[in-house]
């Protein structure tokens, strides 16, 4: 394996090594947060390392379940449990979005918790509403919330943020987004160079290190493109849930799936929008019109970004796959089907980290009535 | 002396067939309709004399009616969810119905706007597939969250709504209200005047504030005087005709009647050893369910969110008018549903009455019931919650509820008696 991948692989999945080490070399603050509508760049400009926080569908979410209740997505519910054990290690703040219902939950039972029960230690939390209506009234609200998030944060760092700092950390997020860009047109080419399990890691991976280091990563990464081994499978094309650890991508491409391309915000959503000045305003609009995701996009809006990406990837087959208590996926999934025109399975009521068994079983049928190309199979099939 | 039923209500119900029927006719028409979710600020459609419906009233007929089932399927055959959302969603079905002369009270006429907030995450898509029918517009509205927000919001709310909702929300929905204004003059060539507008926003207050005195006076009255759900529709047909004469002057009469009750000694339950609190949604399928306790237990159910959320959630005074609307609608389910709000708002209310217990119908879709329960418990109010899977009326032992809630009379509310 390429040694990039390697790093990259191991920070995706020990999501808090890196954090760790920033810590303790640089004694720099480490920033928990939940949801790509955070505008990590404030985070990245204090001097802050941003980190993504991730569920454990391996664990219990106990905790979580008695303060969210059991009717919430599991993976929120996970995440609020591990940040009470403390599997994150120790956080100068957390920051949360409005990027679905359950992260906007989470906010508040964290809110709750150090209002009513002090001992619990939990560190200062901070919500920042960024909203998605495509509207002036929107952008100017969303432009409030990030000056409000940039005080808190300069708060939490101690020291103030200039708009010199602030234009580098976009500069420096944008050339990230670039890079993943990149690395995702090699699982789209054919043949594939990685895997969508593979991408996907490399992805979370971004969000557990510092921007630079991600950078340095991604271009290690994309020189050894050629010498990557290559990959075949049923090219699907993954909407529905978001997607924070790689199990459920495991499992797709062990029944012979190929995931080329997605669009929840774990994967390539994350990367899609770059941000047209160095400015706190263009950074606003960034992250207003970041998207479409499907909690926050319109129907319409989800059927048209699928077609084109669907279409940009090669994809033969089209999955959703929708987690149970994440109600979004469902309601898209009619008008997706119809605007890629391609065979499709909605898989619903999935468990966190896993796929149903019926859900095995309607993939096992879409693998066998879906003409499978590229060389392998032509080959094949002219033998 | 056991209660009648509440002439308000009668009245209320009445009229609100009579307003259906009209409605229906005016539709026919061809004049516009808006269908409106319950928490939409409705109040601009009344001032520029736009006929509503409220979504989840429409939906609450359906289910009365016993087709809720039959809606559900139509959404679902068109391959939509029929497990998410259902409350909003069933209106949407009327528009698939495919014999709608033998749909509920006529049928739902087909609305030209639809108007909602983005809440939660599934909610909005309902409203895009009305958006996609033809003759049919949606108008979204953000529905946004505030980081940090003073607890004891309904001192604040009648006057210094600024301070209780904050400005970046409130500057947020008035732009939004100015762009839906000038959408409805522009498409429906209704006029929206600042007089009209500001006389709406004043009756509406002025009911609110009858709502205000009749929850006021079932606090205090000892023993109480009406049944709890007798209330509801005493309370919320008038809500859904807010800012007319009409609504005001009902929940005047609700009032007065519930201050001739309280006057004559009327009572549920003259023996009344407990007063009890119910917190969550209505046990629809049994209602019965609320007076089981009387005789065996003197137990009372003296309070529902509905009269009470009239009470506290509506009024808002002075400032400009449509930005005092934008306050009465940028947090409005965080009232009920968010803490710290939600939570010290039902302890304040438990105090208020005077409850001895609260039995708390803990949803599996539980927003913020944990810390309710955690606050009531904090003030020394027995909690008792029941699990919605366990209530679910598919599956309820209804003597098993019976059971459990009269062994927590029993052994927690009246065991120092
Ligand atoms: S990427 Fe950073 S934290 Fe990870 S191994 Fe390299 S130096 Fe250490
Ligand atoms: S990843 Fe970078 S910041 Fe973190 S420890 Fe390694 S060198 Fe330092």
């Amino acid at each position: 394996m390429s040694a990039a991948l390697a790093r990259l692989t191991s920070h995706g999945t020990d999501r808090r090594a890196a954090a760790d080490a920033f810590r303790t070399r640089h004694h720099g603050g480490v920033i928990g947060y939940v949801g790509a509508d955070v505008p990590v760049e404030y985070l990245t400009a204090a001097g802050l390392l941003p980190l993504r926080l991730s569920g454990d569908p391996g664990t219990p979410s106990t905790d979580g379940d008695r303060y969210l209740g059991t009717g919430l997505d599991p993976a929120a519910r996970s995440v609020l449990t591990r940040l009470l054990a403390g599997d994150f290690g120790p956080l100068d703040g957390i920051v949360v979005s409005r990027d679905s219902e359950a992260s906007l939950r989470l906010f508040y039972a964290l809110r709750e918790l150090r209002r009513v029960d002090p001992a619990l230690a939990l560190p200062p939390v901070h919500l920042v509403d960024v909203l998605h209506l495509p509207h002036r009234t929107t952008t100017r609200y969303v432009r409030a919330k990030l000056g409000q998030l940039r005080a808190t944060v300069e708060t939490w760092a101690g020291r103030s943020i200039d708009d010199r700092a602030l234009a580098d950390a976009i500069g420096a997020h944008d050339r990230l987004r670039e890079l993943l860009t990149r690395i995702s047109a090699l699982r789209r080419s054919q043949p594939a160079r990685l895997t969508g399990t593979q991408t996907l890691t490399v992805v979370a991976a971004t969000t557990a290190l510092p921007v630079e280091r991600a950078t340095a990563l991604l271009e290690e990464l994309l020189t050894e493109a050629d010498h990557l081994p290559e990959h075949e499978g049923l090219r699907v094309f993954l909407t529905g849930s978001p997607h924070d650890t790689g199990h459920v991508y495991t499992a797709l491409e062990d029944s012979g799936l190929l995931v080329v391309g997605e669009d929840h915000d774990w994967g390539d959503l994350l990367s899609l929008r770059r941000t047209a000045a160095p400015t706190e305003a263009a950074l606003a609009e960034r992250y207003q019109y970041n998207g479409p995701s499907a909690p926050r996009a319109s129907i319409r809006a989800r059927a048209a970004h699928t077609r084109r990406a669907a279409r940009e990837c090669g994809a033969q087959a089209l999955v959703s796959y929708a987690r149970v208590h994440d109600d979004a996926p469902g309601w898209d999934y009619p008008a997706q089907r119809e605007a890629t025109g391609l065979p499709s399975v909605l898989l619903s009521r999935q468990p966190y980290g896993a796929l149903g068994d019926e859900a095995a079983e309607a993939l096992a049928g879409l693998v066998r009535t879906t003409q499978p190309t590229g060389p392998r199979a032509r080959a094949e099939a002219a033998r | 002396m056991s209660a009648a039923r509440l002439a308000s209500a009668s009245a209320a119900t009445a009229h609100q067939r009579q307003w259906f029927a009209d409605l229906r006719e005016e539709a026919a028409d061809g004049g516009p309709l808006a269908l409106v979710n319950a928490d939409a600020p409705q109040e601009i459609f009344r001032a520029m004399g736009i006929p509503y419906v409220v979504n989840q009233w429409w939906s609450s007929i359906v289910t009365a009616k016993r087709r809720a089932q039959d809606y559900l399927g139509l959404l679902r055959e068109r391959g939509y969810p029929d497990d998410s959302e259902q409350y909003s969603s069933i209106p949407l079905a009327s528009a698939f119905d495919p014999d709608p002369a033998n749909a509920p009270w006529g049928g739902l006429p087909r609305p030209t706007i639809v108007l909602a907030e983005t809440t939660g995450d599934a909610s909005r898509k309902i409203f895009d597939i009305w958006d996609t029918q033809p003759g049919v517009s949606f108008y979204p509205l953000e529905s946004a969250a505030e980081n940090d927000v003073p607890a004891r919001w309904w001192e604040l709310m009648p006057r210094d709504w600024e301070r209780a909702v904050g400005s970046d929300r409130l500057d947020l929905m008035t732009g939004e209200l100015e762009g839906l204004i000038r959408f409805l003059e522009q498409t429906t060539g209704r006029v929206f005047s600042e007089t009209r507008f500001a006389e709406v926003m004043a009756l509406v207050n002025e009911q609110q504030e009858w709502n205000r005195r009749t929850r006021d006076l079932i606090a205090r009255a000892r023993p109480c005087p009406l049944p709890v759900n007798d209330s509801i529709p005493s309370v919320m047909i008038p809500q859904w005709h807010r800012g007319t004469p009409w609504a005001r002057d009902a929940a005047r009469a609700f009032h007065d009647e519930v201050a001739e009750r309280v006057s004559t000694g009327t009572s549920v339950c003259p023996q009344e050893r407990a007063r009890l609190m119910w917190i969550g949604r209505g046990l629809w399928f049994d209602l019965d369910f609320y007076r089981r306790f009387e005789e065996s237990h003197g137990a009372v159910f003296v309070w529902s969110m509905y009269l009470a959320i009239a009470a506290d959630g509506y009024l808002r005074y002075g400032g400009d008018p449509l930005r005092a609307l934008a306050a009465r609608f940028a947090a409005f389910s965080d009232q009920l549903y968010t803490p710290p709000w939600s939570a010290e708002w039902y302890v304040k209310e438990a105090r208020h009455h005077g409850v001895d217990g609260v039995v708390h119908l803990v949803s599996e879709d539980a927003r913020g019931s944990y810390f309710t329960t955690r606050a009531l418990e904090a003030a020394g109010i027995p909690v008792l919650e029941l699990h919605a899977d366990n209530v679910d009326a598919r599956s309820a032992d209804g003597d098993a509820l019976t059971r459990t809630v009269g062994d927590w009379l029993d052994r927690h509310v009246l065991a120092g008696d």
